[in-house]
C-alpha cells in the first residue's frame, strides 16, 4: 500500500506533535523494524498494522490514522509496546489517536465499537457500577442487531449470570461529580 | 515441565495440618475490590475466591460502596482522566494496607490510576476537589496470583492439597492486563509470565509451557465486533487443545467470557469441535483444597469440566485404594 504524501488535515505535523505530547512517546525514534506488527494480535482486522501507523504519524499523514479502523479496533493488549526495541509504547500512541478521533467525532467506519464505549460509560455514570444486561440490550437496540448473542441469553439466565435489577451504589453523586469534572475539563481545553 | 517426582518430594516434606496454611503475611486482613463482573457474569469467580480465602484463614474487608473501575472505555475518553479518577475513588476508600482485585481488568486500572496520581500534582488536586480531602492512594494493589503467593506458600499449599490434582496438565493463560504495561504493573515478566506456576504445581497438577499464555483474546470487541473475538480466541483454545491441556486457567473475567461463553459460537462459526474447560485460578486452588466443584461454581461455565473432574475423582479413588491396600 502506497502512502500518499499530501494530506488534507493541514495541521498534520501539529497533530503528530500533539500525540507525542499527550503520550510522552517519541514517534520519531521508530525505525520501522516491524516487530510491533509481527506480534500484533489484531492485524487481521486492521487496515493499517501498527508499524504503518507509526510511519504515517512520522509523515504527518494524520487523516489516515484518525480515520483508520486500527485506531478504533486496537485491543490495547500492549504486546507491541512490550516488544518495541526502542521502548516506544506503541499501544499508547494508538490509544491517544483513538482519543483524538473520538474528540473530533471521527468514527473510522467502526460506529458500533465507539457506541459500545459510550454506552458503557453512560451505564456506569448512571449506576456507579456496570449493569451488563442493560448494556447488552442497549447495544443491540442502537446498532440494529437485535438478535446479536440472543442464543446466549437462556443459558446465562439459567446459570444465574445476569442481574435483571441494576446494581446501584449509594453515593452516586460522587460518581456524577467525577464525570462532570472530567467533561468540564475537556471542554476547557 | 516438572515430573510427578518433584511434587512427591514437596508433599512428603510438608505434611502439615490445614490450619498451618498461612504464609508470612497470613494474619493480615486485606481490602477487597470485587468489581462489576464478579457481581454478575463472573459471580463464580467471586464465590470461589471467597471460599479459598476462607479455607486459608484470611479475612477480606470489601471496600465500602465501591464503584466501577471504568474498564477499557474510560481511559480512552474525555482526555483520559476518567480512567484515573474512577479507580481513584476506590483507592481512596480502601481502608487496609493492601488491596486485592481478582479481576485483572480492575487490577490494571487501579494500578494505572495509582501511578498517574503519584506522578501528577494536577490529578492529585483534581481528586482532592472531588473527594473533599487529600486523596489516599498508597494502599498496595495486588492481583489474585500475587495475593495467594503472599498469603500462602507452594509448600504449605502442597501440604493441604495432598496431590489432589495429580495427572492434570493445566495451561496457564495470563492474557494482557496482568503484566502490561510493564513499567506500571511491575509484576512478573510481560513477555513470558510464570507467576501462576509455583502454586499450580503445588496442587499436584502439571503445567507445561503454553506458548499462547500472553496472547490477546480479543478484549471488549465481543458485543460490537463479535467475529474479531471469535477469531482471536479460537487460536488460543485450539493451541491448548492441540497440546493436550486439560483446561485453560485464567484470572480475567473478560478472557473467561471470550474463551468459555463464546466457545460454542467459535465451534459453530468455524466448524470446530472444541471442548476446552476454562477455569479461574481460584477455582483450581479450590479443587486442590478439596472444595466441591459445584460450590466453586464450575457448573456455571458453558463448557463442561466433566472430564477434568472425573480425572480428579479417579485420582482420589486410586489414592484411597492404595491407602486401603497398604
Amino acid at each position: 500500500m502506497a502512502i500518499r504524501v499530501s494530506s488534507t488535515i493541514a495541521d498534520g505535523a501539529g497533530v503528530t506533535a500533539e500525540i507525542e505530547r499527550r503520550s510522552g512517546e517519541h514517534i520519531s525514534s521508530c525505525y520501522q523494524c516491524g516487530r510491533c506488527t509481527s506480534t500484533c494480535t489484531g492485524t487481521f482486522a486492521f487496515d493499517y498494522p501498527p508499524h504503518r501507523i507509526m510511519r504515517l504519524l512520522q509523515l504527518g499523514q494524520v487523516e489516515e490514522v484518525l480515520n483508520s479502523r486500527t485506531a478504533q479496533l486496537c485491543f490495547d493488549c500492549m504486546t507491541c509496546s512490550s516488544r518495541c526495541p526502542m521502548n516506544i509504547d506503541v499501544a499508547y500512541v494508538i490509544e491517544i489517536a483513538k482519543m483524538i478521533a473520538d474528540e473530533r467525532g471521527i468514527e473510522g467506519g467502526e460506529k458500533d465499537v465507539q457506541l459500545f464505549r459510550l454506552a458503557f460509560l453512560k451505564n456506569v455514570r448512571r449506576h456507579g457500577r456496570l449493569h451488563e444486561a442493560r448494556l447488552m440490550a442497549w447495544i443491540n437496540f442502537r446498532s440494529g442487531k437485535f438478535f446479536n448473542d440472543i442464543s446466549l441469553v437462556p443459558m446465562t439466565l439459567r446459570k444465574k449470570k445476569v442481574h435483571i435489577v441494576p446494581p446501584r451504589i449509594k453515593n452516586r453523586r460522587e460518581i456524577h461529580r467525577i464525570f462532570r469534572e472530567v467533561t468540564a475539563k475537556q471542554r476547557e481545553e | 515441565m516438572t515430573g510427578a517426582g518433584d511434587m512427591a518430594d514437596i508433599r512428603d516434606t510438608t505434611l502439615e495440618t490445614p490450619e498451618a496454611a498461612g504464609g508470612p503475611h497470613a494474619d493480615k486482613t486485606y481490602s477487597y475490590f470485587p468489581g462489576c463482573s464478579l457481581t454478575s457474569s463472573a459471580a463464580e469467580y467471586d464465590v470461589s475466591f471467597r471460599l479459598v480465602v476462607e479455607k486459608l484463614g484470611i479475612s477480606l474487608d470489601e471496600i465500602e460502596d465501591w464503584n466501577c473501575c471504568g474498564a477499557s472505555p474510560a481511559p480512552h475518553h474525555w482526555g483520559g482522566n476518567l480512567g484515573v479518577l474512577l479507580p481513584a475513588r476506590n483507592l481512596h476508600h480502601a481502608s487496609r494496607d493492601a488491596l486485592v482485585a481478582p479481576c485483572v481488568g480492575c487490577y490494571n486500572r487501579l494500578k494505572n490510576s495509582q501511578y498517574e496520581i503519584a506522578s501528577s500534582e494536577e490529578i492529585r488536586a483534581q481528586a482532592e476537589r472531588l473527594f473533599g480531602e487529600p486523596v489516599r492512594y498508597e494502599t498496595e494493589v495486588l492481583n489474585l496470583v500475587e495475593f495467594f503467593a503472599r498469603v500462602t506458600t507452594p509448600e504449605k499449599l502442597a501440604g493441604m492439597a495432598q496431590g489432589r490434582l495429580a495427572g492434570l496438565n493445566l495451561a496457564t493463560y495470563y492474557g494482557c492486563l496482568m503484566t502490561r504495561p510493564a513499567k506500571i504493573m511491575n509484576f512478573d515478566n510481560a513477555r513470558d509470565p510464570v507467576s501462576m506456576k509455583p502454586l499450580l504445581r503445588a496442587t499436584g497438577a502439571d503445567s507445561g509451557h503454553f506458548p499462547f499464555k500472553s496472547e490477546c483474546c480479543g478484549s471488549y470487541m465481543g458485543l460490537a465486533r463479535k467475529e474479531i473475538v471469535l477469531r482471536a480466541s479460537r487460536r488460543i483454545i485450539e493451541v491448548a487443545d492441540d497440546m493436550g491441556f486439560d483446561a485453560i486457567i485464567t484470572a480475567c473475567p473478560l478472557c473467561h467470557q471470550n474463551l468459555d461463553l463464546r466457545q460454542g459460537q467459535i465451534n459453530s462459526t468455524f466448524g470446530t469441535s472444541l471442548e476446552m474447560p476454562v477455569l479461574y485460578f481460584s477455582q483450581v486452588l479450590g479443587l486442590a483444597l478439596g472444595l466441591d466443584s459445584d460450590d466453586l461454581g464450575i457448573d456455571t461455565h458453558m463448557v463442561s469440566a466433566r472430564r477434568l473432574l472425573e480425572k480428579i475423582r479417579r485420582g482420589a479413588d486410586a489414592t484411597e485404594e492404595k491407602a486401603r491396600v497398604s
